[in-house]
This record gives C-alpha cells, sequence and structure tokens, in this order.
C-alpha cells in the first residue's frame, strides 16, 4: 500500500514536472503561426526566452473619446427590492451603509483623491487613472470604526484590483480609521450578481449600462451629501492594443469604430475577454452593428476563425494576444502592468 | 519551468507575508476541513459498512451520488444559502474560513463515508462471526473492528486531505478569493491564472505540490508504522 | 443438554431441518458429513450467530463458543490475539507451547500461515471455558503432526471443563480418533447419530454406509 501511494505521488510529481516543462511555450504554440499575410511585416522573429521578453504587442489607439473608461462608486441600498434565489422578497438584509459611506467619502476626500491621481506614475511612468472634472468631492467628517461597522465590502472589478490601486490606497484608510474592507474582485458583471445577492456594501465598477441598472432595480443609494446613486469620480482610457506591425492599419483610423471595423473586415486575429466584464461591455458596443456581435456565444459563432473569446482575465487574454499577434481591447492599467512585468504579468 | 522553480524558491526563501497569509489560511483549510470530515465520516463509515438496516442502501446511493458532486456545485449551493438574500444570512458566514471548512466538510466526508464503508462491509462478517464465536460483547467487537480500520482510516484520510488541498471550485465560490481573508493556494492559482502570470501560478503550485508531498511522506511512514 | 429441532431456509430453498438432538456433556459429539450437508449451518445455528426460520434459540442459557472455520486473526500479535479471550498469560503460554506457536508469540497474527493461524484461533478459543464449544473444521489447515496434538487438546477439554464439545469433521479418521458420538447428515438432512463406534463400523442408514465406503472407510 505504502509502496502504491509513494508511486502514485512521483507520477503526480513526474506529471506536473513535465506540464511545467512545456509551459514555457505556453498551449498556444499551436495558434503562434502568424497567418501568412502578416508573414512578410516582421522582420527578425522575436526569440521567446524566458528572460529576454520583447512585448510586441503595443497601443495602437488610444484617447479616443469613446474609449474612455469611467469607474464609479455605487452604495449598495439597504432597503434594496431584495429576492432569494426563487425570486421571493427577502427584507432584513444585512447592509453597512455607515461602513461604505465613510470608504466613499474617505475616496472622495481631497487625500483620497490626491492617492488615487498620483497612483502609478513612479511605477510606471504614467499615470493609471486620471479624476473626473465634475468628479463628486467629499469634505464629510468621516466616523471612526466601531465594533458594528468595521467590516465593510467592496465588490470590485479585476482592472481595480489587478492595477494595485486599492492595495495601495486601502491599508491607508483602515490604518486611519479601525475599518477593515474586503475586496472582492471579479469581473463587472459578476461583481454587480454579488451585490445583488447582498453581499457587498458597495461597489466599484466600470460599465455604465449595468450601473444604471443596478441603480434602475433599487439596488443602489444615494449617501448623506451626495446628489446621485453613481459616482463617476475617475476615468482612463480603454486602449487598443496589437501587433506592433499592425497588419490592419488600426493605427490610421479615423476613430476607433472605424478600427475595429478593419480589424474584422480583415478578420485579423482578436481576443475578446467574454467574461462578462467591464471590457468586454465595452468591446461589444465599438464592433459595427451590422457583424451583431453580442455576449452570447450563439453571435459570434460565425466569426470563429478571427474572433476569440477567451473568457478569461485581462492579463491571461493579454498574453494571448502576444503569442497569436491578435489585437486586444485592454484598460490602459494593466496593460502599463504587463508590459513592466515583461509580458509575464507579475 | 527553470523559471518557475527560481521563482518558487525565491517567493519561500522572501518569507513574503501574503504567501505566507495564504500558506496559512491554506493549512487551516485543509487541515480542519479533512479532520472534520474524518471525525464525522468514519463512525458512518464504520456504520453503513458493519450494520445492516432499514434505508442502508439507499443512504449509500446517495452517498456515491454526493461523491460525484462537482466542488463547484457545492460552492455554489452554499453561496446561495449563505448569501445577504440567502435563508441563512443572519449567520454572516459567506467570504469566510469558517463557511470554506464546511462546503469542503460536505465534499469530503461522503468519499471518507465510501472508503470506510467498502473497507468494514469487507471485514465486519468475518470478524464478528469470529467475536461472536469468542461470545464477546459489541463494545468489543466494534473495538475490534476499529482496531481493523486502523489503516484505511489512515487511507481515506490521505484522500481527502488530497482533495482539500487540490479543491478550488468551492473554496472560490464560498470564500471569494479575499485577500488577507479567504485566499487560498489553489485560488490565488487561479487568480494568477487569470491574471496572466502563468510563472508566479506554476511557482505556486509547486510550492502546493511539495507541501502534500511533505504531507504525504509524513502520514505514509505513519502508516506504514501502522501496518506493521 | 437438548437442542430444539428446526430448519433453516434460505431464499426459500430449506437447507438443513434437524430433529431435537442431544449433546452429553464432557462428551465430543462429532458432526460429519460431505461437502454441503449443512454441518456449518449446523454449527452457525448452534452458536446462535445465524437464526433458525422460527427465529426462536435452540439452546438457552448457556454460555457458547464457536470456532468458525476460517477465524479472524485481529490486527495485533499471536499472543495478544489468545489473550482478547482471558487474561490467564501463562495458561495462553501452556496452549502456545503445546500446540508449538510460542515462538510467534510476539509476531502480527495477519502474517501467519493457514496452519500457524489455525492452531492461534484453537488456543484463543480454548483460552476460558464454555458450556457448549463448538469447533468448525479446527484442524483442517494443520499438518499431521498439528492435527493429532489439537486433538488430544480437544479431547483432554471436553474431559476436564465437562462441557459439550461439538466437532464440525469432513474426516472420518478424525471422528473415529476422538469423538464419543457421531451425527451424520447428508444434504440438510439428518440421516442417523449414536456412538461414534457403532455408527462409524455398522451405520444403520444406507447413506451412511455410502458416505462411508466413498471415503474407503
Amino acid at each position: 500500500m505504502k509502496k502504491i501511494v509513494s508511486l502514485m505521488l512521483a507520477l503526480v510529481m513526474f506529471f506536473a514536472l513535465a506540464v511545467c516543462g512545456q509551459s514555457t511555450a505556453p498551449a498556444f504554440a499551436a495558434a503562434e503561426e502568424p497567418a501568412p499575410a502578416e508573414e512578410a511585416a516582421p522582420v527578425e522573429e522575436p526569440a521567446r526566452e524566458t528572460d529576454a521578453v520583447v512585448v510586441d504587442t503595443c497601443i495602437l489607439l488610444e484617447a479616443d473619446d469613446a474609449m474612455i473608461n469611467n469607474y464609479s462608486l455605487l452604495a449598495v441600498n439597504p432597503e434594496a427590492p431584495w429576492v432569494d434565489a426563487d425570486g421571493n422578497p427577502v427584507s432584513d438584509v444585512a447592509i453597512n451603509t455607515v461602513g461604505a459611506a465613510a470608504l466613499i467619502n474617505w475616496l472622495l476626500s481631497e487625500e483620497g483623491q490626491e492617492l488615487a491621481a498620483n497612483y502609478g506614475f513612479e511605477e510606471y511612468g504614467e499615470y493609471l487613472f486620471y479624476l473626473k472634472d465634475d468628479r463628486p468631492v467629499s469634505t464629510a467628517e468621516i466616523p471612526a470604526a466601531t465594533e458594528e461597522n468595521r467590516l465593510i465590502r467592496l465588490s470590485t472589478t479585476t482592472s481595480v484590483n489587478d492595477s494595485g490601486l486599492l492595495g495601495y490606497m486601502l491599508p491607508i484608510f483602515e490604518e486611519k480609521y479601525g475599518y477593515e474592507v474586503e475586496v472582492y474582485s471579479a469581473g463587472t458583471g459578476k461583481s454587480i450578481a454579488n451585490a445583488k445577492m447582498g453581499n457587498a456594501d458597495l461597489i466599484l465598477v466600470h460599465s455604465k449600462k449595468q450601473e444604471e441598472a443596478f441603480i434602475a432595480d433599487g439596488f443602489s443609494c444615494v449617501i448623506d451629501g451626495m446628489e446621485a446613486e453613481r459616482l463617476n469620480w475617475m476615468y482612463n482610457y480603454f486602449v487598443l492594443c496589437g501587433p506592433s506591425a499592425d497588419p490592419a492599419g488600426v493605427k490610421d483610423a479615423a476613430d476607433v469604430k472605424a478600427a475595429f471595423a478593419a480589424i474584422a473586415e480583415g478578420k485579423f486575429p482578436f481576443i475578446s475577454r467574454g467574461d462578462g466584464s467591464g471590457t468586454h461591455t465595452k468591446e461589444l458596443s465599438l464592433w459595427p452593428e451590422e457583424l451583431g456581435i453580442t455576449a452570447e456565444a450563439e453571435s459570434f459563432k460565425d466569426y470563429t476563425d478571427w474572433y476569440i473569446s477567451a473568457n478569461t482575465g485581462m492579463g491571461a487574454c493579454l498574453v494571448m494576444a502576444e503569442e497569436m499577434n491578435a489585437y486586444i481591447l485592454t484598460d490602459k492599467a494593466t496593460f502599463l502592468t504587463f508590459v513592466a512585468n515583461d509580458g509575464v504579468m507579475g | 519551468m527553470g523559471s518557475s522553480i527560481r521563482k518558487a524558491v525565491e517567493l519561500i526563501l522572501s518569507a513574503d507575508p501574503e504567501l505566507l497569509n495564504i500558506l496559512s489560511t491554506t493549512a487551516r483549510v485543509c487541515l480542519s476541513s479533512s479532520i472534520l470530515a474524518l471525525i464525522i465520516g468514519v463512525p458512518l463509515g464504520i456504520l453503513f459498512g458493519a450494520e445492516r438496516f432499514p434505508g442502508r442502501r439507499v443512504l449509500l446511493v446517495l452517498n456515491r451520488t454526493l461523491i460525484g458532486m462537482p466542488p463547484v456545485v457545492c460552492g455554489l449551493l452554499f453561496y446561495m444559502l449563505f448569501s445577504g438574500v440567502g435563508p441563512f444570512r443572519h449567520l454572516h458566514l459567506l467570504f469566510t474560513v469558517k463557511l470554506m471548512i464546511i462546503a469542503q466538510v460536505v465534499l469530503i466526508t461522503p468519499i471518507i463515508i465510501g472508503v470506510m464503508e467498502t473497507f468494514v462491509a469487507d471485514t465486519a462478517p468475518a470478524l464478528r462471526e469470529t467475536a461472536r464465536g469468542l461470545g464477546f460483547g459489541r463494545m468489543k467487537e466494534y473495538r475490534l473492528l476499529i482496531n481493523e480500520c486502523l489503516y484505511s482510516i489512515f487511507s481515506s484520510y490521505l484522500l481527502s486531505f488530497a482533495r482539500a488541498i487540490a479543491e478550488v471550485g468551492a473554496v472560490a465560490m464560498v470564500g471569494g478569493a479575499i485577500a488577507w481573508k479567504t485566499n487560498v493556494m489553489t485560488t490565488a492559482i487561479m487568480m494568477y491564472t487569470n491574471r496572466g502570470s502563468f510563472t508566479l501560478g506554476i511557482a505556486l503550485g509547486l510550492i502546493l505540490l511539495s507541501l502534500s508531498l511533505l504531507v504525504n511522506i509524513i502520514l505514509s511512514v505513519m502508516q506504514g508504522r501502522l501496518s506493521r | 443438554m437438548k437442542t430444539n429441532a428446526f430448519s433453516k431456509t434460505y431464499n426459500g430453498r430449506t437447507v438443513l431441518t434437524l430433529p431435537a438432538l442431544e449433546l452429553p456433556t464432557g462428551q465430543i459429539t462429532a458432526v460429519i458429513g460431505p461437502n454441503g450437508s449443512g454441518k456449518s449451518t449446523f454449527a452457525k445455528i448452534l452458536a446462535g450467530i445465524e437464526r433458525t426460520d422460527d427465529k426462536k434459540p435452540i439452546l438457552s442459557g448457556i454460555s457458547v463458543g464457536y470456532l468458525p472455520q476460517k477465524s479472524f486473526p485481529f490486527r495485533m500479535s499471536t499472543e495478544k490475539n489468545i489473550l482478547q479471550n482471558g487474561k490467564n498469560l501463562s495458561r495462553a503460554t501452556k496452549l502456545m507451547k503445546m500446540l508449538g506457536i510460542d515462538h510467534l508469540a510476539k509476531q502480527s497474527a495477519k502474517k501467519l500461515s493457514g496452519g500457524e493461524s489455525a492452531r492461534m484461533a484453537l488456543c484463543r478459543i480454548l483460552m476460558r471455558p464454555y458450556d457448549l464449544l463448538i469447533l468448525d473444521e479446527p484442524t483442517t489447515a494443520m499438518d499431521m503432526e498439528s492435527t493429532l496434538v489439537a486433538e488430544k487438546l480437544i479431547r483432554q477439554t471436553s474431559r476436564e471443563q465437562g462441557c459439550a464439545l461439538v466437532l464440525i469433521t469432513h474426516s472420518i479418521s478424525q471422528a473415529r480418533r476422538i469423538a464419543d458420538r457421531v451425527i451424520v447428515l447428508h444434504q440438510g438432512q439428518f440421516i442417523e447419530q449414536g456412538q461414534s463406534v457403532q455408527v462409524l463400523s455398522k451405520p444403520k442408514q444406507e447413506k451412511t454406509k455410502h458416505f462411508l465406503e466413498f471415503y474407503g472407510l
């Protein structure tokens, strides 16, 4: 028995090693062969060695007004029309409104805004987030935490979490006022769904459409001193990235919609998040309408030769785009982190 | 691969506080859940194996079904039950280590029951015949039966620990992979994979495998002693 | 000691029907018959391990010891196995010595050979007295030498303890050697009973004759 157990363990280890051994040249290798049309352009084949990665994917189109990526804070309404999984109304859902208001007021205070605005410059030489000119500003007194409202549940998107912004800001807030912020991070869709299940006190997301639906359904409330539920306080840009050779010529496109049309026209590979995230929602709104691409798998079944629905995180999608010389829509913060880490993320 | 190993060693040597937190959370969840499952599963497994009572077969079929339950389904179920709008909302257990342990106990206990039941059903009749023939009481009969089971209790524990440490679907749903609180090795690996940090994911995976190997070596040495 | 008449049915098939039988104390009663004659079932029913069709015990108010055909070695040393049935270490040692397994006392009982395990089981059942002692093929796995020692021990036990001893055996020569009385079974039916000398040399029933002839005795 003992022998069998150790033999099995050895096998497991061996298998793991074998898998790892291949993974430096990831499984996408099969798809790596560039399409013949593109072959002419690159002069040097980038030698993919682990320590000397040259990221070929670069920003081709940015700062287009259609590509603004707005981040909003929404406090969850304790009196929301809560329903359980069967649609039956639920009345007494515990929401920490005081805590949510404290965090929002701090993020919109002078201190919070300054921290957010300056984040990333030191590390990446670029600001990752910009403050909206018409942002709501708070001067409210922030109460120290009590035993009941100490725990604040923040449901947010992976792009905010992965950029490191929260990891940078929240400890300062926690230290100062004694709260403890639990960050649940998922794509915007899942993040909002999590809040609708009564598992978050506030959300920080980036999909106007989904935010407005959230408000219309009564799940958000106006906190004292604010004028609206949706507190759109910072933004950055989505950027359209792709191989530096830019076979679709999106660099010279009139606007982002024209660029997307050119990609579709030439059937150049495009990586879609495909996970209901804010980035995915944005991307869906940029395709020429006649293609009819939506979140449904049915809608892009005819485009599978170039439209790749990855259903994974932003970073993983960027790695894929790099491997496949594909175009991709990404938030700028994640892309800068990706490049700063030589395309291996982290 | 080379860079992953280097990264894994670097990570361990750096004693990165977040990594240590993930490791200790993982240890807490896996050890607690596998031991709890053992405490619940072994008596039930012995009972199912040794006794014949009405409804036993139905319970066994149910148990086998539970063994096949996908962890993510178990996680989803617990997520719904313990959500802010779920029936058990007042317990405030969602996204806590406690609920992760409970979910894993639900996943693992059927495995232990299954392993024990199979072994005991095989052993109990012969042992019982001999024990009763000697005129032993029921208590002594059970004491002897448990003594026979020690080896398979170990086997089932190894199995359940392996399942606990490798499991990701349930702990991700129920724990929410919240940093410094409910993030365990598997959810961290998943997170890094989603972010595209494959090297880091594999490095964590290697650490996980080494830990698992270590635990298994210790347990199988102990098991070897038992079988003598 | 007298047993009640009974019958035993498995899945609607009657496998054993017996009339009331006398089991005299201080004597060895051998139960003989070909394979499938119901000897072991009889032993299990006597021991109370299996129930008769009317669920009533066929004996009551007595202590019964039963050694199954394949006795189970507990997961512990040979000596500890034997001591499970009584704390008397000197008796255990004496029994082990007589049956020649004293050198295996500290060895795991799971690692004993078939013959050794059978000797351990016999030692174990003989550790304390019973009113009725049932031994199901106790010597089948043993070699001739051990068998003779075991038989001597069995006879001694029955005389000294004054218990009724039932010996299930397929060996007619064994029955001839140590049994005082013999019960003959055939296909779940009682054929005859009587003093062993009488039954084994001048059987009254044709079936007994056939059985004895078949075994060349």
